[in-house]
């Protein structure tokens, strides 16, 4: 029995241990700042390698073995890698036990007496008067400007002690809070939020897996302007408008028009325009004559169909808005004029030849086959995205804000204030020495130059005829 | 539309020889602490910045487009930022000595910016947005106090190695040859460069002019707690844009992920910042690589990466 408490006991005390370094790992400044250094360095990996390539781009890019180190160690998708995922949780855990087991506890400090003299912000005062006369002064000085005064007795001296900005302390309480809240916001969307893309061809209708709602595109409209500057002609986008019609969960049809910077709320679901395209009508056909189940059809840019009974298929590579004229080549204005379509035929999934083919214009393939561009028509793409945390992320972040601003921009400070008999007074009963001693949350360089100020202003305040032993002016630079 | 050009030209060539006749001058000011020739140098920063203010507001007036939409009118606004929180920091802390090596960046970043002009462009349907008016100046804002930051990060430090030169033995100076101590601030913290100066030492007399160690120190501190907030809210806001118009607040992005790499970088400065014993020329050194992450943010992305923030006309 005996030997199994010692068991439970030793259990209990490695336990505790194991805890106590856990927690002294990490709520250390030092450690933070080394999974922040990490966290950094993985995210500028991530900035610098092009993330959710297909592998060949980065065969393409890189040297074969640096290729394959990114694919092997996910830099190519590397915000999603679990390591990444890992660094953000060890802050966040970093965070909390610096939270709970050095900013909460970092209350006021105790009300203690100090030698003066050791600290390094420190001043005395010589003034005449009687002592009750001088502590009043000195507790009017403080009084006025702010601070809040506390007096106590030591060993029958008593001290007087002048706080301001305390409550700024609880800063870095805020800033810390403020990441936990955009920490919940996020947590929320990967539990309950969605987001996805569509395409959705002019004329068509297509619903929205996750909330059934449906929208029709109306009609899709881009506008482009050509503006002359000094390196040559620019078609400069100025709007993408798609006109649709919504059906959300009251069953009514609306008419919306979605621009990008403009989205549209169905039932709390935000639909944003993110892309357009054309889909294209092929008028296939074979020994002259049409083939309705290749024809009758619109295709997506990259879609192709296999021609019956061979190991061909033809791919709509590319739609291109303007052929020009003089060259019979894409031309670089976006704006749809002489239209036509990059066809690519490939033979066994090896590319046999592509060429650019004019609106209404045919071309044989071989084998009797022939394609044609008959028309098109105007696709939209639309992004939708259901977020129930995107409240709580920004107001975290303006949580987040607000514990920066109070921890850089007020500075909590204390002062230790003690009148003592005048030293160098010759025995002279009606002067005083007061000692001041400055500390502050941010160390002492900080507060040089207004403790300096406040030790001359008090001098005045005291005794304008005597002058502070030591007092630290900012130098003229 | 045909006289806005010359207008607007004109201004930033006022800004910009202002800002190289002030450098030259405040630069003089450093190194000779000749008193006229700061007093020639701030007019010609304030006017400076003036006329770079006045050529945006008239170019926005002149246009009716956003002028920050493109490098050039960003660059623009940078230079226009850098000075002016260069001025508002120097009257009231005094740090003039670091005026001529603001001003000459302010002149190159400029004269870079003017590159980029192509002319009156419309706004991309991305950037038609309020969020451009609030986003992007606290964002260049925030680069700017960055920027002033790193001159005076780097002043510490040429003025901590060449401390540190003398301190090694068979340095010029000893401290004990300093007439009266000569102790600047809390502590007396380069005591070698003050004795060289005391002997003639022509660069220790420069670094001699500069404030303590301790008291840069608190300077570069004042100037990036001035920075991260903007750049916070530089984010923030430039995250609300992001989720109105591409229904993501965060899109990892590589310019967003770079300017997040950026505030990790000065995040860290500041978690340093709280001990004693990293505070000074190590924090100092976090402070230029801040500037170096900020630079690769604002001209490496925009430029050889592409994006959805890949606005480089």
């Amino acid at each position: 029995m005996a030997r199994r408490t010692t068991g439970v006991l030793s259990s209990r005390d490695m336990l505790r241990t194991l805890y106590g370094d856990f927690m002294r790992t990490f709520s250390n400044v030092l450690f933070a700042v080394l999974l922040l250094l990490v966290w950094g360095l993985m995210t500028l990996v991530g900035v610098v390698v092009e993330q959710g390539k297909d592998p060949s781009v980065y065969f393409q890019s890189y040297a074969a073995p640096l290729a394959r180190l990114i694919l092997r160690l996910n830099f190519d998708n590397i915000y999603h890698a679990p390591y990444y995922v890992g660094i953000i949780g060890l802050i966040l855990i970093s965070l909390a036990a610096c939270t709970f087991k050095r900013v909460i506890p970092a209350r006021l400090p105790p009300l203690r007496p100090v030698n003066i003299g050791k600290i390094p912000l420190n001043a005395t005062v010589s003034v005449r008067g009687t002592e009750a006369s001088v502590r009043a002064r000195v507790e009017e000085f403080f009084t006025k400007r702010g601070w809040q005064v506390r007096k106590r007795e030591f060993g029958g001296t008593e001290w007087t002690f002048a706080d301001k900005h305390n409550w700024a302390r609880r800063g870095v309480l805020v800033a810390h809070v403020g990441f936990v809240i955009i920490a919940a916001g996020t947590t929320l969307y990967w539990a309950r939020g969605f987001s996805g893309d569509t395409a959705i061809v002019a004329g068509q209708t297509v619903e929205i897996p996750q909330t059934h709602a449906t929208i029709k595109l109306d009609r899709f409209r881009y506008v482009v302007e050509p503006i002359m500057t000094k390196t040559g002609m620019v078609y400069q986008p100025i709007d993408y408008v798609s006109h649709v019609t919504v059906v959300g969960k009251s069953g009514v049809p609306k008419n919306e028009i979605i621009r990008v910077n403009h989205p549209i709320n169905i039932d709390g679901t935000l639909y944003y325009q993110a892309s357009y395209g054309f889909a294209l009508r092929l008028n296939v056909t074979h020994d002259g004559k049409s083939v309705e189940s290749l024809s009758n059809r619109l295709y997506a840019t990259g879609e192709a169909f296999q021609i019956p009974g061979t190991q061909r298929t033809v791919q709509f590579s590319q739609f291109v808005p303007t052929i020009d004229k003089q060259t019979g080549q894409p031309s670089s204005d976006p704006r749809v004029n002489d239209p036509g379509a990059v066809l690519s035929v490939f033979d066994g999934g090896r590319p046999a030849g592509a060429a650019l083919v004019p609106m209404r214009t045919t071309v044989a393939i071989g084998g009797g086959w022939s394609v044609e561009p008959e028309g098109y028509r105007m696709v939209t793409g639309i992004q939708y995205r259901y977020d129930p945390g995107a409240v709580l992320v920004g107001i975290g972040a303006f949580v987040l804000l607000a514990g920066l601003v109070i921890s850089f921009y007020l500075l909590p400070a204390r002062l230790y204030v003690r009148v003592d008999p005048g030293s160098a007074s010759g025995g002279e009963p009606s002067r005083w020495d007061v000692g001041l001693a400055a500390t502050t949350v941010k160390g002492y360089d900080i507060f040089e130059t207004q403790f300096g100020e406040l030790v001359a202003e008090f001098q005045r305040w005291l005794d304008p005829s005597t002058g502070p032993k030591a007092s630290i002016p900012a130098p003229e630079v | 539309m045909a006289n806005y050009m010359p207008l607007d030209e004109v201004l930033m060539v006022i800004a910009l020889a202002s800002y190289v006749v002030g450098a030259l001058a405040l630069l003089g000011y450093f190194f000779t602490h000749e008193a006229w020739l700061k007093h020639l140098g701030i007019p010609l920063a304030i006017a400076g910045c003036a006329a770079q203010f006045a050529q945006l507001v008239a170019r926005y007036e002149l246009t009716h487009i956003w002028p920050l939409l493109n490098l050039y009118g960003s660059l623009s606004l940078f230079a226009a930022m850098s000075v002016l929180l260069f001025l508002i920091f120097a009257f009231r802390y005094k740090l003039w000595f670091a005026g001529g090596f603001v001003l000459a960046l302010a002149a190159l970043f400029l004269a870079y910016g003017v590159t980029w002009n192509e002319g009156v462009m419309p706004a991309v349907p991305s950037l038609q947005s309020y969020w451009a008016k609030i986003h992007v100046p606290l964002v260049v804002s925030s680069y700017s106090a960055f920027m002033l930051a790193f001159v005076l990060s780097a002043l510490y430090l040429v003025k901590f190695y060449f401390e540190r030169r003398l301190a090694t033995p068979g340095g010029a100076a000893t401290p004990a040859a300093v007439p009266g101590g000569a102790a600047v601030g809390i502590r007396n913290d380069t005591p070698h460069i003050a004795a060289a100066a005391a002997q003639g030492d022509g660069t220790a007399q420069w670094l001699n002019t500069l404030p303590s160690l301790a008291q840069m120190d608190v300077l570069i501190y004042r100037v990036v707690a001035v920075g991260l907030p903007l750049l916070t809210l530089g984010v923030i806001t430039g995250a609300m844009w992001a989720h109105e118009a591409w229904g993501a607040y965060w899109q990892w992005d590589p310019k967003e992920t770079a300017a997040l790499v950026s505030w990790i970088v000065y995040a860290i400065y500041m978690h340093l910042h709280t001990r004693n014993q990293w505070r000074g020329l190590r924090s100092a050194w976090v402070s230029v690589i801040g500037f170096i992450s900020i630079m690769f943010c604002y001209f490496g992305v925009n430029l050889w990466i592409s994006g959805l923030h890949s606005y480089k006309m």
